[in-house]
């Protein structure tokens, strides 16, 4: 009878977890061994097949700087959202938190400017004709579009659409992780004579720590796969401006333009190998899940 | 408690300090100066279709026109491809509501396996799922480019809508939702009654978690909504394409953003394009809003006690 029972309950977690199963097969794996074959299989430049399509990325011409692109975006990214995140997040902490409420909305709004959006919006936030920043441009010697929209500031630029998407929301969620902090440690803490920097900096931000690295991973993850931004910019807006940018934009143009899509393809899975990597660690060297994967070894035990 | 009043009373001390006010002044001023920044972009959308072209680049870039400007901008937004801009609104709702049912109702089933039963290998289960949740969705368009062509399913409305059905990160946090919100006691007792795994789901499980859902409902919305790679390289045609696509092609057709294009066969400059962009905002705007909350439960979730 108890045996019976088992089997059923087996039986009706599988149907339950059944259907997302089938969409993880469908949407995830097969997809991935699907790209992966056409990656190694033979095309015109590598008409044997193997890593062939792998060589030919990496020793494209337009590889090499869509990678260091990508890197000097991160590069300016990442520290930026750091150092804002952190820094916002512990000053809000520092107020009462029912005079946070309009200040937290505020910091929501850019959210809903992103992808082809944010393109548009910042389009006209960095044009001084129409700029309400125009004043702030011009004190830096931006007056016309063409000071602003050039290679050599696509970084700075991206950089920027990228940050205000995403910092208000991480400030959010930050303040929120700041907000779990008990009561007690940061009494104890007081009384001991700490300060609002010692408070900050050796009690609150060593206790924020690992959703800060949680959000530098996630936020590594989405910006080395950076297309929209760059795309549009260089297919309407400006012509060319930032053509083969970023690596996405290459895999985009081998796959679409060049008819290569076994280049593509292997480009496509040379970023996946860094994404499924960063997951791994993410999940097996940071102690960001452990609560969630350990009480499932213990209900098995 | 006898601590507590000491600590009061340090508090007290340290906000009647002198050389407290300025500091207190200077973090006012960042955190205000932080939020006029991020309103700005907005407040610009919102009021940019109000007011003509010629308006938008003489008047004050946040002064505001008139009602009808919105009226007109619309009007003028009909004009391209004989309202092609409906067909996007229309198939930007349909496909985010199928998305946004099918992914929460798959998630919650899915998260609710993995907690409550005794579904065999859980913990590779659990941690494929981890995996393809932290993998950007951006990774996958190209295989998924790959697969759907090969499926026959390229230039359809499904190349757009099954992807964004897939949805891990909605799976771990039901799974994070059902293991620690509800107390396993809860389930064993219904099971003691004699119900099932499907019964306990219903009746016990489900009634509980309308939290859950809106969780669920405001994450998938969020990424389905504002889509654009995925849509953009496994549709060709106008009339299946979404609004994000739609916009990026006003970009190119129109002279909004790039005068030497058309300029003057269509009346879709700024104003016209501000308010398409404002039509895909707004409702991503209004949903982070109104989850405030439920955002920093969300993304923390499994690590962060409630």
């Amino acid at each position: 009878m108890r045996l019976k029972a088992k089997t059923a309950a087996r039986i009706n977690g599988i149907l339950m977890f059944l259907p997302y199963f089938v969409l993880l097969v469908m949407f995830a794996v097969i997809p991935i061994i699907m790209a992966f074959n056409v990656s190694i299989g033979p095309s015109r430049l590598s008409p044997g097949g193997g890593v062939g399509n792998y060589l030919f990325v990496l020793n494209d011409f337009r590889f090499l700087s869509a990678l260091a692109n990508v890197g000097l975006f991160l590069a300016i990214y990442l520290p930026a959202m750091l150092i804002v995140v952190a820094g916002l997040s512990l000053l809000l902490d520092t107020i009462s938190s029912k005079y946070t409420v309009p200040l937290r909305l505020a910091y929501l709004v850019p959210a809903g400017i992103t992808g082809s959006v944010a393109i548009l919006v910042w389009y006209f936030m960095l044009e001084p004709s129409y700029s309400p920043f125009a004043p702030l441009l011009a004190e830096f010697g931006l007056t016309e579009g063409t000071d602003i929209f050039n290679t050599s500031n696509l970084i700075y630029i991206f950089a920027l659409m990228a940050f205000f998407t995403g910092a208000g929301n991480w400030i959010v969620i930050q303040y929120g992780s700041l907000q779990s902090i008990p009561d007690e440690v940061l009494e104890a803490a007081r009384v001991d004579g700490a300060n609002a920097f010692q408070l900050a900096f050796q009690i609150k931000l060593p206790m924020i720590r690992k959703y800060l690295i949680y959000m530098l991973i996630l936020v590594f993850a989405a910006g080395l796969q950076i297309f929209v931004e760059p795309f549009l910019i260089s297919s309407s807006v400006y012509p060319g401006l930032a053509k083969d940018w970023s690596l996405n934009q290459l895999s985009y143009t081998l796959a679409f333009t060049g008819s290569n899509l076994g280049a593509a393809t292997a480009l496509s899975m040379m970023l996946m190998l860094v994404m499924v990597g960063l997951a791994l660690i993410v999940i097996y060297r940071t102690d960001f899940f452990d609560e969630a994967v350990v009480k499932t070894e213990k209900e098995r035990a | 408690m006898m601590n507590n009043s000491i600590a009061m009373q340090t508090r007290r001390k340290a906000r009647l300090r002198p050389q407290a006010i300025p500091a207190k002044v200077a973090v006012w001023t960042v955190m205000i100066l932080f939020a006029i920044f991020s309103v700005i972009p907005m407040l610009w959308l919102v009021l940019a279709p109000s007011k003509t072209q010629r308006q938008l680049q003489q008047e004050f870039p946040l002064s505001f026109g008139s009602f009808q400007g919105y009226v007109d901008s619309w009007n003028n937004l009909m004009v391209f491809q004989d309202g092609r801009i409906v067909d996007w609104i229309i198939n930007s709702i349909w496909y985010s509501a199928v998305q946004v049912s099918v992914a929460s109702i798959v998630a919650l089933l899915a998260g609710y396996a993995l907690a409550a039963t005794r579904i065999p290998l859980r913990r590779t289960l659990l941690i494929t799922t981890l995996v393809a949740m932290i993998v950007p969705q951006v990774a996958f368009v190209l295989p998924l480019f790959v697969e759907i062509t090969a499926l026959g399913l390229y230039n359809t409305a499904w190349a757009i809508i099954l992807p964004g059905t897939f949805f891990p990160f909605g799976v771990f946090l039901s799974y994070i939702y059902f293991t620690t919100t509800i107390p396993s006691e809860l389930y064993d007792a219904a099971k003691i009654d004699g119900a099932g795994d499907w019964a306990t789901f219903f009746r016990v499980a489900m009634p509980l978690s309308w939290g859950l859902v809106g969780m669920l409902a405001f994450f998938s919305f969020q990424v389905n909504w504002i889509n654009f790679f995925l849509p953009y390289v496994v549709v060709t045609s106008g009339e299946v394409l979404t609004l994000p696509v739609g916009l990026g092609i006003l970009f190119s057709s129109t002279p909004a953003l790039s005068p030497q294009v058309g300029a003057n066969v269509l009346p879709i400059r700024a104003p016209e394009i501000a308010l398409a962009g404002m039509m895909i905002a707004i409702p991503i705007l209004v949903v982070f809003v109104a989850s405030a909350r439920v955002l920093v439960r969300g993304v923390l979730a499994g690590s962060v006690k409630s």
